[in-house]
């Protein structure tokens, strides 16, 4: 369980003045759920991820995971950023084996692991290739293999789809939903992507433009294992598309008050 | 095919046509103290058959080889550590920045001052130039570092000095080499300057006593063979470089199959 208790956070701009990026945020993540933050850019959703992965230290408040305050990065939380990140000196497969190897795991099984996770993201026959002789929708496959050689609890995703054209993302997202069908790993995953927040999540927050707050969090009633095609003809997923996109609108009218 | 055998064939015969210049302007001006192309490539084998010039180059490349080695474990770890640290840049930019823009030979009399005319003031000449330039890079390379990638190596459980070694170091080895390339180049420079000040032995060594005497054949032979030996090393240079950041190139083959 994630508990996110009362946290804000404060940047210092290059004009030295404080800016509030996040406003008093409280929140609570189920073992095994896949919650999406939602919200219009700049509303510090990102940060927010970044403070539970550890990146960032909250200004006010507390992050907890199973009960222990966070106070760095650890291989309990494993992030996907929309960046790759990947290490570009290495191969795919020294990639996804660098975390194993860091962990201690032996070459031969940490490589034997390594493939198979290769398999499933599906990119067999390009263990050796380097990132850079990738596209864009394989790399962030790397990337998503790479983080879960090494078994977090939580997967921390950060607009990882959102460098991708469409039907990459499309695609994408199919993998990831079949991939966490398998083992329901906790996921929290920030998008500005109405649709795909509803279609990937059992809990959709809503967050207002700076000083970022939550404004409403969504239970998302969806049968599972989802089926896009499906899905796009349900009127209970059109009803929640609607009414998030509403909520959005109104967000961002608040955003544009002096 | 012509076409490549001609790209191949280019450089040679840029070298050709530079010693055919010489050779036409030589013969034109017709001084003592500018000798032939021919007579200065005849002189070549002279020196490198002498074995007293022979062990005097021979110093001058180790001394080199020193000063350069141990200019790259200074500067490198500086240079990423001012990088990934701004109280650390803001400590050593202002100092960069005055000691860019002195000539490194021209301290030499100074440092002879404090140790003599021997190897280490030599080599410590050689080390200033060095450092300089591949402080430079590698304070460059370190900062362009993704932030991201940090992260990611952070949440595998790296600590901050494995993060260091294991990814600000291999992310930015591009451009530490190509500081590296410059500092090669500055070494040979400054060895030979500070052979030219600090006579003792040294390649500099031969070519200056040589012009003191009067063998303008000499002179220009030797001349020639620290041409020679810059284009060898930095050769060397660039096939290890090109080898050691394969994957950073920009468009290296890509393999077909996929099996």
């Amino acid at each position: 369980m994630i508990e996110i208790d009362h946290v804000s956070q404060t940047f210092r701009t290059s004009g030295r003045q404080a800016h509030l990026a996040l406003s008093d945020i409280s929140l609570t993540i189920e073992d095994g759920a896949f919650v999406s933050i939602l919200g219009p850019s700049g509303c510090g959703k990102s940060t927010l991820l970044y403070i539970v992965g550890g990146f960032v230290s909250p200004t006010e408040g507390q992050a907890r995971v199973k009960g222990r305050a966070i106070t760095g990065p650890g291989p309990d939380r494993g992030p996907v950023f929309q960046e790759f990140a990947l290490f570009p000196w290495k191969t795919v497969l020294g990639n996804v084996m660098y975390g194993p190897r860091q962990q201690g795991v032996k070459a031969a099984e940490a490589e034997a692991q390594s493939r198979r996770l290769i398999e499933m993201v599906g990119l067999k026959g390009f263990e050796n290739f380097y990132p850079k002789e990738l596209s864009g929708g394989m790399k962030q496959r790397v990337a998503l293999a790479r983080t879960l050689a090494y078994h977090p609890a939580v997967l921390l995703m950060d607009e990882p789809f959102g460098a991708l054209d469409a039907h990459t993302r499309t695609r994408l997202q199919n993998d990831l939903l079949n991939i966490w069908e398998r083992d329901r790993k906790t996921v929290l995953f920030v998008t500005h992507s109405v649709d795909e927040a509803v279609f990937l999540s059992d809990k959709v927050v809503v967050m207002t433009r700076a000083p970022g707050r939550i404004k409403e969090i969504i239970d998302i009633e969806l049968p599972r294992p989802r089926r896009r095609a499906e899905l796009l003809l349900d009127p209970r997923y059109q009803k929640y598309v609607v009414e998030i996109e509403r909520m959005i609108d109104d967000t961002s009218e608040d955003g544009l008050r002096p | 095919m012509m076409a490549r055998a001609l790209s191949h064939l280019a450089p040679l015969l840029a070298c050709l046509g530079l010693l055919a210049i010489w050779q036409a302007g030589s013969l034109m001006l017709n001084t003592e103290s500018f000798p032939t192309a021919i007579e200065a490539v005849r002189a070549v084998p002279l020196i490198l058959g002498d074995r007293e010039s022979v062990i005097n180059i021979l110093d001058s490349l180790r001394r080199m080889a020193i000063a350069f080695a141990a200019a790259l474990l200074f500067a490198v770890p500086l240079g990423l550590m001012m990088g990934r640290s701004r109280l650390v840049a803001s400590f050593f930019n202002p100092l960069l920045m005055i000691t860019y823009p002195v000539p490194k030979a021209a301290l030499m009399p100074i440092i002879m001052l404090w140790l003599g005319v021997g190897d280490l003031a030599k080599m410590l000449v050689i080390f200033l130039g060095v450092s300089l330039p591949v402080i430079y890079h590698s304070f460059q390379g370190a900062r362009a570092v993704e932030e991201k990638m940090l992260w990611s190596g952070a949440a595998m459980g790296l600590s901050a000095p494995q993060r260091m070694i294991r990814i600000v170091l291999p992310a930015a080895l591009p451009e530490i080499l190509t500081g590296c390339r410059t500092g090669l180049v500055l070494a040979l420079i400054t060895m030979v300057t500070s052979e030219m000040i600090a006579r003792q032995s040294g390649a500099g060594n031969i070519l200056f006593n040589s012009l003191d005497m009067g063998q303008y054949d000499t002179v220009y032979a030797m001349i020639i063979i620290i041409g020679a030996m810059g284009i060898g090393l930095d050769a060397a240079f660039e096939k290890l470089r090109s080898r050691l950041v394969r994957w950073s190139e920009p468009g290296f083959d890509i393999p077909l199959s996929f099996a």
